[in-house]
């Protein structure tokens, strides 16, 4: 009997012990994770939203999109259960998910989504029929789920007294506008309860103040500038970055009037060093670039020279009369652009240019823009939009019609790409079972906190 | 002006006289003392602020000491070698390392003078440094200015330069501390000093260039900055240091005085980078010259209120027993020989008083000998005039009496013939006797004259009238009587019955006058407030001493006059108190001129000047 005690008791013990590490991998319900942004939006509006990281981040746990873009590229269904596409290639029905809700406990209809995509869309035509959402957006039906597929496309519903509500993982419970979101798990979600039991997010920290907050305990979860990546290095946390998905790029307010003008540009395009840039400046982060798309999505960004030509950029400029100069914008409060003016400022100079810093200057702006899709051309699109470059013609999905089209779009002489940079978070050692998309937006649907007690 | 008054504007004067000098004698003093102390003052706080700059000089000497002998810096340099200085690895270190060591500049150069990392540019690696001759050659050395190019400012800054040597070659480290509004705070100056910096930039004087640590309140609240520009450019043009006085407002209080020092580069042409401005207020000063002035207004405008107080004391006890004397005289001058005036002390005041109450009691004493003597003279007239006319009538009454008794005992038979006339005689003569009584009873019983308002051209109209029948006398030569009368004379107050007789009595005179005919003018105007009445004739004339007696009564240069006459018209119009003289040429006629005052007082009452009284203190 003694001896089958003291093996009862070892057997007890060691079930006890594979019983909490087992715990401590095995997602938990409950907590609250505290998320610190760069982005300050006035809005939770998908359609009003701008298509920066921190609204995709802010919209992706509110609301829920149709279909979703994979890591391949591919269109996957979210809140479209199946869709149809007609031969003729005009027009999309899509089965809509049964069950699901919104937040003010409202069924999703076939009337409510499309209402969503209208308000996003006012060019398309867009019908329910029953569970069916009929559209008709006189493009094609692969680049139209390309579409559906962007954040602003995800579907709200919206009452005429300016609330909205969504049928994502998380519902809001509070908002002050561009300075803190509050949002509680949503009981009812059609894919699962998430984990966590709220998420507080605090809106126009700057990245230093961020990095303070996670270091203070007073954030779980902050964005990281790219350069900084390689620095944090601390094993305490958690540091998750995307693949280029930001372009870095310098955009002209329109195109040169004259041939002078575009010999200044071109000047200016010639004496920038890139490597020197990002290999000092952005710590090796992400790539030098002279395409608008990165290299791991177009396959042939190679193609366009990153090096500086320095004796070029004087021949040009020294076709100009006279002192050209130029004033270039940058966002005030990021750091990296200042510095990255700085030394364009600089290179300009070795070749006869004179640029002078000015953060609200349109002339020449340095600008980050985050890719809206891993589609190449959903990407392109996007991109041309924003820079204020005349949309891609025709409808190929071709990486030789993409090269041509972005050929076209840099001999415009509008705009400089200079780097793609990757979206880097870094995360407290509590928070399990975070990912970052291949959009470069966080996902906490799976996020879970692991338990403080020893 | 009286000379109580002179005696006291005499006063005045003097002690504002002395008042003010002593005021602008202690002011100049005072201004004197403190521009010397404010000299001394300045140049101990100049020196003051030289020993601090110096003192954060040798600090900004220690960090960048440390700088260079930190184990990263000496990681670096071994690092380094001939290697690329493009190194991502070194961006971030010269700005944790400046803000470490607290500094705003620094730089790490390798020894080509190229960037290696910048705190204050740290876009700028890679690139050589302009100055870094310069700075190559101050290394070691103490701290120096030096203006710092950055991205789209410069500015200036307290450097120093050291190396680091781990390898072949040395690495520099140029590190500072911007001259700005935080290092002119953190110099330990008095608290009333205050250090402004104005950065040589520009060749033209710019406000936005001048760094003011208190900017923020004394500066602006004072005023423009423009207000330093004369000052600064007088120092770029002379090139030494200088001081001035500011005037921020047109409030005294508000100035302050600058000691300009220029501020030079260690580059070959020394280069005036900028030029510190040492200020400290003058309001302790100001406010203490204004307590000065106010005080010695003050003691100024007490004194001479006290001396204008004292001076009139003192003036009225000095002039008051000469002010009594100059009563006493006007008293006795219009006919009060009584009049006596106090006599206070022994000084020369009371002397006068003295001598002027003798001199009184003298002329009072002569005035009653001369009345005595005049009573005596007119006693003696009257009797010689009394004696004269009565022996005039004595005579014939006593030969008269004669011839009677001759008559009764020589002719008894003519004695009633004789006695009959001798009768008549004796009557005729008694009835002379009784005439002569008559007209002394009349000149002793003169009436008092009854005022009433009087125009006294009808009174002069009424005499010509009474004595036209006598002008034209048959068988006696014609008397011209002309009427020169001012119509706008006013009525006076007077007795009309006693002006009229005794404007007849000068009428009758005047006729007496003028046996052979002549010109009788009657002539009225108005002269210094007085009605003149003149009776002109162009008689035989008066003597010089005919007409100084001829007021006296019972004198008279007519045959049978009485001398009455002039007496009771002199007696009239004094009465009416008037005046009367005569003027006259012996042959050319007499002019009798009377003047009576204009205005009607008498109607009232008034007293007499006789029985006014002079009020003496005695």
């Amino acid at each position: 009997m003694k001896r089958s005690g003291w093996r009862w008791r070892v057997i007890s013990v060691l079930l006890t012990v594979a019983s909490a590490a087992n715990a401590a991998t095995r997602p938990q319900y409950g907590g609250t994770l505290r998320v610190a942004m760069r982005a300050s939006p006035s809005s939770l509006d998908p359609a009003e939203i701008s298509e920066a990281i921190g609204g995709r981040n802010v919209t992706a746990l509110i609301f829920d999109r149709l279909v979703t873009t994979g890591a391949d590229g591919r269109v996957q269904g979210a809140l479209a259960e199946s869709w149809e596409i007609s031969p003729a290639d005009q027009r999309v029905q899509i089965r809509l998910r049964p069950n699901v809700k919104f937040h003010d406990g409202s069924p999703l209809t076939a009337e409510a989504a499309a209402a969503s995509l209208r308000k996003g869309n006012p060019g398309w035509t867009v019908t329910p029929a029953g569970d069916l959402v009929i559209i008709e957006p006189g493009v094609s039906a692969d680049e139209l789920l390309q579409v559906l597929a962007l954040p602003r496309n995800a579907i709200a519903k919206r009452d005429s007294g300016n609330n909205i509500s969504g049928t994502g993982p998380f519902r809001v419970a509070d908002w002050q506008a561009g300075k803190k979101l509050t949002l509680a798990a949503n009981e009812d979600y059609w894919a699962g309860r998430p984990f966590l039991d709220q998420i507080e997010i605090e809106m126009g920290r700057s990245f230093r103040d961020q990095m303070n907050a996670l270091e203070s305990g007073r954030a779980q979860l902050v964005e990281v500038a790219p350069e900084q990546v390689r620095r944090l290095g601390a094993p305490r946390y958690e540091v998750l970055q995307s693949s280029p998905v930001e372009l870095v790029a310098l955009r002209f307010a329109g195109d040169a009037a004259s041939v002078q003008q575009k010999n200044v540009r071109d000047a200016l395009r010639f004496s920038l060093e890139r490597h020197s840039m990002h290999t000092v400046l952005l710590q090796g982060a992400g790539q030098a670039s002279a395409s608008l798309l990165p290299l791991w999505m177009s396959g042939y960004a190679f193609v366009f020279p990153t090096e500086a030509d320095l004796a070029r950029a004087r021949q040009l400029r020294d076709q100009v009369p006279g002192a050209p100069s130029l004033m270039i914008g940058y966002d005030n409060n990021d750091p990296m652009a200042r510095l990255l003016a700085e030394r364009i400022a600089l290179n300009a100079k070795d070749a006869g240019l004179w640029v002078q810093l000015n953060a609200e200057g349109e002339e020449l702006r340095l600008l980050r823009i985050p890719l809206a899709s891993s589609n190449p051309r959903t990407a392109l699109e996007s991109l041309n939009r924003q820079l204020g470059l005349p949309a891609i013609a025709g409808k190929s999905q071709s990486i030789e019609d993409l090269f041509s089209a972005e050929q076209t779009a840099l001999a415009s002489g509008r705009v400089i790409p200079l780097f793609h940079l990757p979206l880097a978070y870094a995360c407290a050692a509590s928070v399990r079972d975070w990912a970052v998309a291949p959009d470069g937006s966080l996902s906490l649907v799976n996020a879970w906190l692991k338990s403080q007690q020893p | 002006m009286s000379l109580r008054r002179k005696l006291l504007a005499v006063f005045a004067l003097t002690v504002l006289l002395t008042v003010t000098g002593v005021a602008w004698l202690i002011q100049a003093v005072t201004r004197n003392a403190f521009e010397k102390d404010e000299n001394r003052r300045t140049a101990a706080l100049v020196s003051q602020f030289q020993s601090e700059f110096n003192r954060q000089g040798e600090e900004v000497v220690r960090r960048v000491d440390r700088v260079a002998g930190s184990e990263a810096l000496t990681r670096m340099a071994a690092a380094l070698g001939g290697a690329s200085v493009e190194s991502a690895e070194y961006l971030e270190l010269a700005r944790s390392l400046a803000e470490s060591h607290q500094l705003d500049f620094l730089e790490v150069l390798d020894w080509r003078g190229n960037i290696v990392s910048s705190a204050q540019w740290p876009a700028k690696y890679g690139y050589p440094d302009t100055a870094f001759e310069t700075l190559a050659a101050s290394a070691a050395q103490s701290a120096f200015l030096k203006l710092e190019e950055m991205q789209d400012s410069s500015a200036l800054g307290l450097f120093a330069v050291r190396t680091t040597r781990s390898a072949e070659h040395p690495v520099y480290v140029a590190g500072g501390r911007r001259l700005d509004k935080e290092f002119l705070s953190a110099l330990n100056l008095a608290p009333d000093v205050r250090v402004l910096l104005y950065q040589n930039r520009d060749q033209q004087f710019a406000a936005d260039l001048l760094i003011d640590p208190s900017s923020s309140s004394t500066l602006e609240r004072a005023g423009p900055a423009e207000k330093l520009a004369p000052l600064v450019q007088a120092v770029r043009r002379s090139d030494r240091e200088m001081s001035a006085i500011v005037n921020w407002s047109s409030a005294e209080e508000d100035q302050e005085v600058f000691h300009a020092i220029p501020l030079r580069g260690v580059a070959k042409d020394r280069p005036l980078l900028g030029i510190l401005l040492v200020g400290h207020s003058r309001r302790s000063y100001v406010e203490l010259k204004h307590r000065i002035r106010d005080a010695a207004l003050l003691a100024g405008g007490g004194g001479i209120v006290l001396a204008v107080l004292l001076g009139s004391w003192a003036a009225a006890r000095v002039t008051r027993p000469v002010e009594e004397l100059a009563a006493a005289a006007q008293e006795v001058a219009v006919g009060r020989w009584g009049t006596r005036v106090e006599v206070r002390g022994h000084d020369e005041v009371a002397q006068l008083a003295a001598s002027f109450n003798q001199m009184t009691t003298e002329l009072l004493a002569q005035k009653e000998r001369l009345v005595q003597t005049e009573r005596v003279a007119a006693w003696r007239e009257l009797a010689r005039r009394l004696a004269h006319e009565l022996k005039n009538p004595l005579f014939p009454l006593q030969l008269t009496v004669e011839n009677l008794m001759r008559a009764r005992n020589q002719t008894p038979e003519q004695f009633d013939e004789v006695f009959r006339e001798s009768s008549q005689t004796l009557l005729a003569e008694i009835a002379n006797l009784k005439g002569i009584i008559a007209r002394f009873s009349e000149f002793s019983k003169m009436p008092a004259p009854q005022l009433q308002a009087v125009d006294v051209n009808e009174v002069l109209g009424g005499v010509a009238q009474l004595f036209q029948a006598q002008f034209k006398v048959p068988g006696k030569a014609a008397v011209e009587c002309r009427l020169e009368l001012d119509g706008k004379i006013q009525r006076i107050a007077a007795d009309p019955e006693l002006l009229h007789r005794a404007l007849s009595n000068l009428v009758l005179n005047a006729l007496d006058a003028m046996p052979s005919g002549g010109t009788l003018t009657l002539r009225s105007r108005r002269e210094n407030q007085k009605v003149v009445v003149e009776v002109a004739d162009t008689g035989s004339g008066l003597t010089p001493e005919e007409c100084e007696r001829i007021f006296t009564p019972y004198y008279t240069s007519k045959q049978h006059g009485t001398g009455l006459g002039l007496a009771i018209v002199q007696s009239v119009i004094s009465d009416h108190q008037g005046r009367i003289n005569v003027r006259s040429e012996p042959g050319k006629g007499s002019t009798f001129v009377i003047e009576l005052p204009e205005n009607g007082g008498a109607l009232g009452g008034e007293r007499s000047p006789r029985d006014k009284t002079v009020p003496v203190r005695g």
